[in-house]
């Protein structure tokens, strides 16, 4: 059979097979299964516990737990609600100073925890109800938390950037760079949509207008979220300084969170702890499972030659590339609509990689592109995730109202895909300038 | 809670605690390749000397914590998927639904189980050793495999149990309860 037909029938069976309420991991190994089982005959089944073994014997992986805990060890404590509150304290004279307080909450948090949802629930419980009660509109203050929260997957340390580089073989640090400015034109991008819808819904005059605090108000709050930011610092600089490896950053920072979080949060109820670990490992557990399935997955669409055929026909095509670029990003979008970023890049990147290599896009630009549009599907239904931690966090907001305010962003985050089109530098500059130009 | 718990069969109980007792395990896994990672980083930046087993010792912990962790997360629904047609259902389809993927499921992992107990036999029977200065024989880490299917296995045949005497096994998960 043309390898190009296997191809499509690998896709139409893994949609389906998705749907159908497997689990991603246990999905990927059922349809890499019984490829191989009928095209490759019962023997070559021996190699499965191998494959997924061999996947998951990497050092570079160990990152993934370690970042977990970090950001759990984070989640878990007051550093959410403490870093709003020094923001709000802080930007109290600039204009919309609570939305963008709250945006850069969400920003920083992101950079914290590297989980979206963590971020819209941590700087959600305290942001949304503030911004209610200064008489901003629900669907400002829901949508703006809710896009707020994608940020977590883009600002480094991020565990979806670390998946995709594991996954298309990229430097992690390179990657996190790269999202740095991107990142920061998503939260400009936010804040500006969000002052003009509050201004459009007319609640500027009380909602945009400042609350002074003292400056012996400003200061206290400060020792709480010091530290928090001092170690992601110092993770970045040991990580961008060639101090250590990824994995090894993250092992320290872990460590650094746990213990800042014991002795500054106080959290050392051995309960309290356990929850920690237990969140962080349910977590890892369930990523590195699908990253060890999804490494059997690939190995049999390369060994039924899929992922070579799909390239060179997709190279015969000579289609425009960015017309290319713009049906890379449509399938994109739409695997986000469904299922966890983690998944889709584990599922696209080797296929993907390819593809885009060959058109001659940047791996670590496009790995920008992928992430943005894995946030879209973080606040866009059926499973947009932050929705729902919205609707959570604020049970009287109706998900109509959510998604309403919502929306804009994902205009926002559209028209950040198509800044960063037009300047790819915004992505690849940090990361060539830091750490040289890329071989 | 109470109630539920008092009609939930002995062995599906004694399986719930047999998948948590091999979550703490794995988690005290990863915490131990936490430090242990922290201490390979002091050996080598501090003391200046070379380390030799920490980086395999630590992705083997990782493996292992992967593998038995699987009941585990099984148990506490953490294994993500796409819900959307089970969250459109009642709860009899739903049920129905739950039934049909834990099946699948298992069958999937008593494959993987077989072919993982093969790979672990292979490996003790002739002795294969890590080809590293630390030559660990690899029956130890290739272990983890059969034993964390076999876990995993008895947990979806819990869940499958109670799916079929009527629990709402397959009802969806909150969203703050998960990260990505």
């Amino acid at each position: 059979m043309d390898p190009l037909a296997v191809g499509g029938l690998v896709a139409l069976c893994t949609v389906m097979v998705l749907f159908s309420g497997v689990s991603v991991a246990t999905g990927l190994l059922i349809v890499a299964t019984g490829f191989l089982f009928v095209f490759d005959g019962a023997r070559s089944l021996v190699a499965l516990p191998e494959l997924l073994y061999g996947e998951l014997n990497s050092f570079a992986l160990l990152s993934i737990p370690m970042f977990i805990i970090m950001g759990a060890a984070i989640s878990s404590t007051r550093a959410g609600p403490d870093l709003y509150e020094a923001l709000e304290r802080w930007l109290t004279k600039v204009p919309g100073g609570l939305v963008v307080s709250n945006l850069g909450a969400c920003a920083l948090f992101a950079a914290m925890s590297g989980s979206s949802p963590a971020t819209c629930a941590a700087i959600g419980k305290m942001g949304i109800p503030e911004m209610r009660k200064r008489g901003y509109p629900d669907e400002v203050a829901a949508g703006s938390i809710a896009a707020g929260g994608t940020l977590g997957i883009l600002i480094p340390p991020s565990v979806t950037m670390i998946v995709y580089g594991i996954a298309t073989e990229t430097s992690i640090g390179r990657l996190f760079l790269a999202g740095v400015i991107p990142g920061l034109l998503l939260v400009s991008l936010f804040i500006a949509w969000a002052i003009y819808d509050t201004w459009r819904r007319g609640a500027a005059g009380v909602a945009l207008s400042g609350i002074n605090y003292s400056w012996a108000q400003r200061l206290e709050v400060l020792p709480r979220v010091l530290p928090f930011i001092a170690i992601i610092v110092g993770v970045l600089y040991a990580l961008y300084g060639g101090i250590a490896t990824p994995s090894e950053t993250a092992a320290v920072g872990a460590m650094l969170c746990i213990i800042v979080a014991m002795f500054i949060y106080r959290l050392y109820q051995p309960m309290a702890l356990w929850a920690v670990l237990r969140d962080s490992t349910k977590e890892s557990v369930m990523i590195l499972f699908i990253i060890g399935a999804a490494g059997v997955f690939s190995f049999m669409l390369s060994s039924l030659f899929v992922t070579q055929s799909v390239a060179g026909w997709i190279a015969d095509l000579d289609v425009n590339r960015w017309v290319l670029m713009g049906i890379i990003n449509v399938f994109l979008l739409v695997a986000g609509f469904f299922l966890p970023p983690v998944a889709v890049i584990l599922m696209s990147a080797p296929i993907l990689l390819p593809i885009i290599t060959t058109a001659g896009f940047d791996p670590i630009w496009f790995a920008v592109i992928l992430t943005i549009n894995m946030e879209i599907g973080l606040i866009t239904p059926p499973v947009g995730l932050n929705l729902y931690v919205i609707n959570g966090i604020a049970p009287d907001i109706s998900l109509k109202k959510i998604l309403v305010g919502s929306m804009p962003f994902v205009g926002c985050m559209v028209l950040a895909i198509i800044i960063l089109c037009a300047f790819p530098g915004l992505a690849t500059w940090l990361p060539d300038y830091l750490m040289g130009p890329a071989l | 809670m109470a109630s539920s718990a008092s009609s939930t069969p002995a062995a599906v109980r004694f399986i719930g605690y047999l998948s948590t007792i091999s979550g703490v395990i794995a988690s005290f896994m990863i915490l131990a390749s936490v430090l242990i990672t922290c201490q390979m980083i002091f050996i080598r930046a501090v003391l200046g000397q070379s380390t030799i087993w920490q980086t395999e010792a630590v992705i083997y912990l990782m493996i292992a914590a992967t593998m038995i962790g699987l009941a585990y997360v099984q148990k506490l629904k953490g294994h993500v998927g796409v819900d959307l047609i089970p969250t459109m259902l009642g709860a009899t389809g739903r049920r129905v639904m739950a039934m049909f993927t834990l099946t699948v499921t298992a069958l999937m992992m008593i494959l993987m189980l077989y072919y993982a107990y093969d790979m672990w036999h292979f490996a003790w029977k002739r002795g294969w050793k890590s080809e590293t200065i630390w030559a660990v024989p690899l029956w130890i880490p290739y272990l983890a495999l059969p034993l964390g299917f076999s876990l995993f296995l008895l947990q979806l045949a819990a869940d499958l149990w109670m799916a079929i005497r009527g629990e709402d096994i397959g009802a969806p998960v909150a969203a703050e309860d998960r990260r990505h």
